[in-house]
């Protein structure tokens, strides 16, 4: 795996963590990807209400988004494919991903 | 005054910001400076202030040489930002995409970036500036913003791999080729040579606090040659009863005055007997600036339009008797800090109480709570009458604590720098006080609920958002407290809810009020009454300048019965502080 993109929902200006219970879950994430980051795997990060042209870039992307709503976000692409949507993959999908950088470094 | 090129004059809405930059550029100009006064107030009446067209341009002014103006503004600028990031994908994207991107860039975050980009945008027009020897802005940029734009993380990497998604940046981050721009501005700030900070800020304690939050704040990031003036000090006393109680309570503030600003240099700005509109009445107030004390004189013009003021009910009791026909329901207080919303919702609750409802009162005055428990009446705080605190510095700092041990733990040291930065912007105190106001709106479970703060309509449609999707992820959960999931409907419900906005009879405070209103009504949410608070009409003063204050506000309350506020009362200056229930029984 070289690359794994996320498509965030619209998300507040002052944290993009506001509400009144999801820090946990977004915190989660940020360390998650973080360690993606360090085993050299590009990570990119879209926001809707920032970045709404690199949603209508991706073909996947923009047909879910089109066909289902702004409530169909998250959207996770790893390497050009949709591998998850409507939530955050969990620290075990990351996990198993890691895994696959891994092997692919090592071949 | 020796005056620097750049002067900037800041302070709270209404406190007369706009009328002091005008005659002081009125001034300069009049002492053979060439001047360009640029107003970002969307509430400025420069047309009528100079009785001649202010647009976008520079425009010289009729009667007075040497004085140029222009008008930006920032809602228009925040609008043009939108419609820079989704107009191009309108039609292509559904309509519930493009308006979940528009609320996003609706709040105040935009507007103050935006209104930061216009600044720029003219300091860095070095061909245009070139031709004013001083240049007036009658507002100036917050230390929020301008923190925010010097941190390295705001401008690196920011649209590639931001790990904790957004920022308050977020409006800026397509500019980022103007940095440099950007920068050159905060550097011409911060030079002492070059500018000067104007702290404006009525004779009353909220305002002078206000002026010495901003005092530190933007001495702390070197914008430290200050001087502050105090505007609308009554000068006249030809033995009036109301007159000396209006001026002792003007000096009690003034001997109050915050520790920041008692060593800047201070100008008094007396009150006029007319409003600064029109070139006569200008030249008044300049005259008067030159020479405060000397007592009015000169030719001066007064308005004296047919107003609906005598018509508009006085007190509240009105409000009272609508909300006395029910058995429960949430009263929500609302409006811009300092026009009194604490006292009124005392007050309302206090009514209610006495009514033999059960009441909880919650607000984020401790004193209010001393008030009510000194007062000696009738009712008690115990029995079907309880007082809560919401303290938002505890709540913020609870929040900002949370947020930065957990999603501030995935981050590298600059991230950190910039979520800290993101956590001290305007809306982090709504977000931070969020969860304590849905806990006390549960409440109504029991009968009135009364809160002096609440969210504006532009977090409630974020947090309804983000709840809405938090809703999939969290069903099997059930993270999302019960109250928070029912607060949206009930906040909604006509017969439930009862917002009051409450304002000021001055142009500022009005159109604050209405843009909270404009803004709640966005989330579904009608205010059902209007509290025009502090109002001059009727009340017996045989003071010439404190009589006139009652035609300077006819047109504002004109305003708001004709054109904003579905039902209004208004509720006259007290001679006697409202404090206490012998105080608060004043306001019915």
């Amino acid at each position: 795996m070289k690359s794994v993109a996320i498509y965030d929902p619209a998300m507040c200006c002052s944290t993009g963590v506001c509400g009144p219970s999801p820090s946990q879950e977004l915190a989660r994430v940020a360390t998650d990807l973080q360690r993606l980051i360090q085993s050299k795997v590009e990570v990119k990060r879209y926001n809707l209400s920032q970045q709404p042209g690199a949603f209508m870039r991706q073909d996947e992307v923009r047909k879910l988004l089109t066909e289902k709503g702004p409530n169909i976000l998250p959207i996770v692409v790893a390497d050009g494919k949709v591998r998850v949507v409507g939530r955050y993959p969990t620290t075990a999908e990351f996990e198993a991903w890691l895994v696959e950088v891994e092997r692919v470094a090592h071949k | 005054m020796n005056a620097t090129r750049y002067l900037f004059f800041t302070g709270k809405g209404g406190v007369g910001k706009t009328s002091v930059a005008c005659a002081t550029a009125m001034n300069l100009a009049d002492a053979g400076k060439k001047v360009l006064l640029v107003s970002t107030d969307p509430a400025s009446n420069l047309d009528d202030v100079f009785e001649t067209r202010v647009d976008q341009q520079p425009t010289e002014m009729a009667d007075v040489t040497g004085l140029w103006a222009l008008n930006l503004d920032p809602e228009e600028a925040a609008r043009a930002y939108r419609e820079q990031v989704v107009g191009s994908y309108r039609g292509l994207m559904p309509e519930a995409v493009i308006a979940s991107i528009e609320e996003q860039l609706s709040g105040a975050c935009t507007m103050e970036i935006a209104t930061f980009d216009l600044f720029t945008r003219l300091l860095g027009d070095s061909a245009q500036m070139a031709g004013y020897d001083q240049i007036i802005f009658d507002t100036a940029p917050t230390g929020h913003t301008l923190r925010l734009l010097a941190l390295p993380k705001a401008w690196s990497g920011f649209l590639s791999a931001s790990t904790h998604g957004a920022s308050c940046i977020g409006p800026l981050a397509g500019l980022s080729e103007h940095r440099k721009r950007y920068e050159d501005t905060v550097s011409a700030l911060a030079n002492a040579t070059l500018t000067t900070l104007i702290l404006v800020a009525k004779p009353e304690p909220p305002a002078l606090a206000e002026a010495a939050r901003a005092s530190r704040e933007l001495g702390e990031l070197g914008l430290t040659n200050q001087q502050l003036v105090v505007n609308g000090v009554l000068e006249t006393d030809e033995g009036d009863r109301v007159a000396a109680i209006f001026k002792q309570q003007q000096a009690e503030a003034l001997s109050q005055i915050p520790a920041d600003l008692k060593n800047l240099p201070r100008h008094v700005v007396p009150l006029l007997s007319v409003p600064p509109v029109g070139i006569a009445n200008l030249r008044l107030l300049v005259e008067r600036m030159r020479r405060p004390g000397a007592g009015e004189t000169g030719k001066s013009i007064v308005y004296r339009e047919d107003s609906v003021a005598k018509n508009v009910p006085l007190g509240l009791e009105p409000v009272v008797a609508d909300l006395d026909r029910r058995k429960r329901g949430v009263v929500l207080v609302m409006g811009k800090g300092g026009v009194g919303k604490t006292t009124i919702a005392t007050a309302l609750a206090l009514a209610l109480a006495e009514r033999g409802h059960r009441v909880h009162l919650s607000t984020t005055d401790p004193a209010a709570h001393l008030d009510l428990a000194l007062a000696g009446a009738g009712v008690e705080v115990g029995d079907g009458f309880s007082v809560s605190h919401i303290d938002p510095v505890a709540e913020v700092a609870a929040y900002r604590e949370e947020v930065m041990g957990t999603v501030g733990a995935g981050l590298d040291a600059d991230g950190r720098a910039l979520l800290a930065e993101d956590l001290a912007s305007p809306c982090t105190e709504e977000i931070a006080v969020f969860r304590a106001f849905a806990r006390t709106v549960d409440r109504v479970e029991e009968g009135f609920v009364v809160l002096d703060t609440a969210p504006t309509g532009h977090t409630l449609l974020l947090l309804d958002a983000t709840q809405s999707y938090h809703r999939e992820v969290e069903r099997s959960t059930g993270e999302v407290p019960e109250e928070v999931r029912r607060l949206l409907p009930r906040l909604r419900d006509p017969e439930l809810t009862h917002v009051l906005v409450v304002t000021l009879a001055q142009a500022t405070p009005v159109l604050e009020a209405a843009r909270l209103q404009e803004d709640l009504r966005r989330a579904g949410i009608e205010p059902a009454w209007w509290v025009v608070n502090q109002t001059w009409t009727g009340v017996p003063t045989a003071d010439p300048v404190l009589g006139s204050l009652s035609w300077a506000e006819g047109p504002w309350l004109d305003k708001v019965v004709k054109t904003l506020a579905k039902r209004a009362v208004r509720i006259p200056w007290q001679i006697k502080v409202p404090k206490g229930r012998e105080g608060l029984v004043q306001l019915f």
